[in-house]
């Protein structure tokens, strides 16, 4: 359209020449008159451009063709800021949908506001679930909820047509789905009756998502039957598909009365036992009635409950008994267990990325700035033949809104594919975890909004700040002191950004190093670990023992392999079992906690796993059920108990049986038993060939490898010699088992790394454009100082200079918010405080290289400015 | 001695394209000229006030603009009128001629 108008009005200037030349003219003479006749062919073009209403159409087009040229004539600058624009939107709008998922996500239920969970909390312990005893009483007495169940989730294996599988299965009280008002989409669900009896509802009900997977939907799939520890179940009935459990983020597979727990267990039921607390418990208010009423009712019973469970417990238990209080929260989305373990890192997590994206915007508003620096004359020449200011900042605005488009749809593709890559860094391998952040029209319009949220703030500030005043603020070179202000500006900010994300990764990734590195009391590297289902194969009791060391005979013989033991408890195993104890020589004082923690372990099993014998002994073959008691102690027992003295030769006891002696014979290195952040606490250890009939019916077995762990194959092989009925289903080394424990701060350290350097990039790439710009700028005034004398250095030194008094006022501020915040990530940090000055410093001086490198090249060409060349071509 | 140029108002030179360009398809330049011929150097019209015009008249319908060699072989836009261009034409020939006559009874009896 712009063409075909100049050969308008070109045509029109040519044949006024021509007519002038046939009246006599010169050439020449005839060009100027009709020049001068014609007058500015800009100024006409404008004017019939104006007359045209498909103008604002035209001229999007155009401003956005003009953006992209734009853009590719600065890739690289161009690149890095869709980039960071991008992935900040990316992240951020990634973080958004697993937040809303987790926090916001109601239960495909009926009325899902009017459903509350019991909370039990201990203010040392945290919380806790109840028992099936608790569950009843509540059930029977509280009269502000009319319906009331309970909830246990477990992984199992099952046996489906002669194949072993691996289910997650949820035992559930009989009136789950009547309470949620669940339908059921084939068949029928169990009703409060399964509860009546122990053990004579052999029922199933399945989740619409299991069914299509592992029945393909068929309807045949009602009254198929599946095993589990020998015990028949019948699948009855399945869930429609939008119901999921009551666990966001978990997707529930099998449902099974809470009747069956004897038979999912395979061994004795818990129903009965006030002591074990295995059940999440939810109910729902009755209309009209409160949350606080609810809850004050509660807390009532509660109360009583704790007054009969005293009198019943021993004197050192009833402190934590009456320190427990219940709540009742809301549980319209769900039971809150994942929301516990994953809400706090990912708001520490939404706030990075929110700073990231911060960063992005400042590169994108300076890399616009710069850009209209260098195109002010022309925008100075439409100014004064009356283009509107309007006019030009809105082609400046959709140059913006150009870069924010592509940097908001890419940034899409990166949130969907971002978020699948958390959840399953959330879930690592844990199957049960099922969140499925598909495009959400919420996470849509969130990324949408903050793109053109972006595109506002980085294109209208830059565009008003260039066509403020007059032409001859535009057309000066000296006064453009005003963009240079804003420039810096968003430079510090980029500047304090970037420190405080480096020190955030930077703290992160030094508590995983810590944690890493810390001594567990172990070798970990080199220990493979798996266990064995003993009841499946029909082994109960002493015969367990027998076949167990046999076991660790055909392991002790695999090729490769140091030695091999078992224990119940592996470090790390998250699990616990502790017991109160009379130790010999020591007098409790009254109230004075005489807990300790307690395993079971196979014969060299410290030698395997290479936690140091201080004194005394370990365990050999030696002790065994005939054999004298035997226990051994870690050193923090010794310590607490024995204090200078050798605890070796000391003897301890279990409180309800004080004469049923054990022999202290060693003392052993502490090494972790719940979790690695957890402080060392005293450990007594029992062997396990001594447990007898009572003892578990599975233990952990662990081998020491010499090189590579050995191939499943041939554990499995080794197992199987012993009894072919043995199955292996998967083995992992001890690193494998640490690094899912530590999961959180995995996550964490890798996010904060890549989002602290990636702030790194953007503002070494600010720093670069904005003192490339600034020595363009000022050529004239660098070239007379060379000519004047001024070595190259001090020049290069004028650059490094500008941009050390910038980084000053931005470390500054971001130290300050790096400590001002510190408080937020204090519970996260391990074995480092959050003001660490180490790490402050650390971080300090790598942006301050960074900065300088950026700043350097530019500096290096404006000493090699020539001055000749600067003076003239002004 | 240079001929006062008389400035037309806007939607007078309107109408005047609109009859020069009745008579056939004919280009910017020409129009200009022809207005010029035949007001014998009354009317000049200039480019800056021309060519928005002709973009004006295009935009509302009343004419039409089509890329034709000349007989010089050079390419230049022609502009003719379309259906609703003549009735446009028509209808501010005769709004003029009112206008123009009303003038013209109010000058003579005026004093």
């Amino acid at each position: 359209m712009d063409r075909r108008l100049a050969k308008e009005l070109q045509f029109h200037v040519d044949r006024h020449v021509e007519d002038l030349v046939a009246s006599g003219l010169e050439p020449a003479e005839a060009r100027r008159r009709a020049r001068l006749a014609f007058g500015g062919s800009a100024e006409i073009e404008e004017a019939c451009r104006d007359e045209r209403s498909g103008r604002w159409v035209e001229d999007f087009v155009r401003d956005l063709r003009h953006g992209l040229r734009l853009l590719r004539r600065s890739p690289v600058f161009a690149g890095a800021a869709i980039l960071s624009l991008a992935l900040g939107i990316g992240a951020n709008t990634a973080i958004f949908s697993l937040m809303d998922l987790l926090m916001l996500r109601r239960l495909p239920v009926r009325e899902p506001d009017r459903l509350v969970q019991f909370q039990k909390t201990h203010p040392e312990y945290g919380r806790g679930s109840l028992s099936y005893p608790a569950f009843l009483q509540f059930r029977q007495d509280l009269r502000s909820l009319h319906g009331i169940f309970a909830v246990a989730s477990m992984g199992r294996e099952i046996r489906v047509g002669g194949a072993e599988e691996r289910a997650s299965l949820e035992l559930v009280s009989g009136n789950y789905f009547d309470v949620l008002g669940v339908p059921v989409s084939a068949g029928r669900t169990f009703h409060s009756d399964a509860d009546a009896v122990p053990g004579a509802s052999p029922v199933a009900v399945i989740c619409d998502g299991y069914w299509k997977r592992r029945y393909g939907a068929d309807h045949a799939a009602i009254g198929k039957t599946f095993e589990i520890n020998r015990t028949v179940f019948t699948i009855i009935g399945v869930t429609p598909p939008e119901f999921f459990g009551a666990y966001v983020g978990r997707e529930c597979e099998i449902m099974i009365p809470v009747s069956m727990d004897a038979e999912v267990r395979g061994g004795r039921s818990w129903l009965d036992r006030a002591e074990f607390n295995w059940l999440s418990v939810m109910g729902r208010l009755r209309p009209g009635v409160s949350l606080e009423r609810a809850e004050a009712e509660a807390r009532t019973i509660f109360a009583r409950s704790k007054q009969e469970n005293v009198a019943r417990a021993r004197a050192t238990e009833r402190s934590d008994i009456l320190r427990q209080s219940i709540d009742l929260i809301p549980a319209g989305n769900g039971f809150d267990e994942l929301r516990n373990r994953f809400s706090e890192p990912l708001a520490v997590l939404m706030g990075l990325v929110a700073l990231v994206l911060l960063i992005a915007c400042a590169n994108l508003a300076n890399l616009l700035l710069a850009k209209s620096a260098s195109r002010r004359q022309e925008i100075a020449l439409r100014l004064a033949i009356g283009a509107g200011r309007g006019r030009i900042v809105r082609q400046m605005m959709a140059e913006g809104l150009l870069l924010a488009t592509i940097g908001g749809a890419l940034g899409v593709l990166i949130a969907l594919n971002l978020a699948g890559a958390l959840v399953t860094m959330m879930s690592n391998g844990d199957r049960r975890i099922a969140l499925s952040p598909g495009p959400d029209l919420r996470v849509l319009a969130f990324a949408a909004g903050a793109s053109i949220l972006g595109c506002l703030l980085f294109s209208l500030a830059p565009a008003l700040h260039s066509t403020r005043a007059g032409l001859q603020r535009n057309m000066a070179e000296a006064r453009t002191s005003g963009r240079w202000r804003l420039g810096r500006t968003l430079i510090v900010a980029q500047v304090a950004i970037s420190l405080f994300l480096l020190v955030a990764a930077g703290l992160f990734g030094r508590t995983l190093w810590n944690l890493y590195s810390m001594d567990a009391g172990f070798q970990r590297q080199g220990l493979t670990s798996f266990s064995v289902n003993m009841r499946k194969a029909g082994y109960a009791g002493e015969r367990v023992r027998t076949v167990e060391s046999r076991i660790v005979e055909e392991l002790s013989g695999i090729p490769g392999v140091e030695s091999a033991s078992l224990v119940l408890l592996l470090p790390v195993s998250g699990g616990g079992w502790d017991g109160h104890l009379v130790v010999g020589g020591y007098t409790h004082a009254p109230g004075e906690d005489n807990k300790a923690h307690l395993n079971l372990a196979g014969p060299h099993y410290f030698r395997t796993m290479r936690t140091p014998v201080i004194a005394g002994r370990e365990f050999d073959e030696r002790d065994g059920p005939g054999s004298p008691r035997v226990a051994v102690v870690n050193e923090t027992f010794a310590r607490y108990y024995f204090k200078g003295r050798s605890a070796v030769g000391g003897w301890l006891a279990f409180e309800p049986t004080p004469a049923k002696r054990f022999e202290i014979v060693g003392v052993v290195k502490d090494m972790t038993y719940r979790n690695l952040r957890q402080t060392f606490p005293r450990t007594v250890y029992f062997p396990s060939a001594q447990s007898g009939a009572d003892g578990p019916d599975w233990h952990s077995f662990v081998i020491r490898s010499k090189g590579p762990a050995p191939p499943r194959a041939a554990i499995a092989a080794a197992v199987q010699r012993v009894d072919a009925k043995f199955r292996v289903p998967e083995t992992r080394t001890i690193e494998e088992h640490i690094a899912r424990s530590m999961l959180q701060e995995r996550m964490l350290a890798a996010l904060a790394a890549a989002f602290g350097l990636l702030a790194l990039v953007v503002a070494a790439l600010g720093i670069y454009g904005v003192m490339a710009f600034q020595v363009a700028r000022r050529r004239r005034e660098i070239g007379v100082r060379l000519a004047l004398g001024a070595r190259p250095a001090d020049v290069t030194g004028m650059v490094l200079g500008d941009v050390a008094r910038l980084l000053l006022p931005g470390a500054a501020i971001g130290l300050a918010g790096a400590l001002a915040l510190s408080g937020v990530v204090t519970t996260m940090m391990y074995g480092i405080k959050p003001t660490d000055p180490l790490t402050l410093a650390a971080a300090a001086a790598v942006l301050a290289l960074v900065a300088m490198a950026a700043a350097w090249l530019p500096g290096r060409a404006a000493a090699r400015l020539n001055p000749v060349e600067t003076l003239r071509c002004e | 001695m240079p001929t006062p140029k008389q400035d037309l108002l806007q939607g007078t030179l309107d109408m005047l394209i609109l009859k020069v360009a009745a008579l056939g398809p004919i280009h910017g330049y020409a129009i200009a000229q022809r207005i010029r011929q035949i007001s014998s150097g009354v009317l000049q019209v200039q480019q800056g006030s021309l060519y928005p015009a002709l973009h004006r008249l295009e935009e509302r319908g009343w004419v039409k603009a089509e890329w034709r060699h000349t007989d010089t072989g050079r390419e230049a836009n022609f502009y003719s009128l379309t259906r609703a261009g003549r009735k446009q034409l028509a209808a501010e020939a005769e709004s003029w001629s009112r206008l123009s006559g009303a003038i013209g009874v109010i000058m003579q009896t005026a004093e």
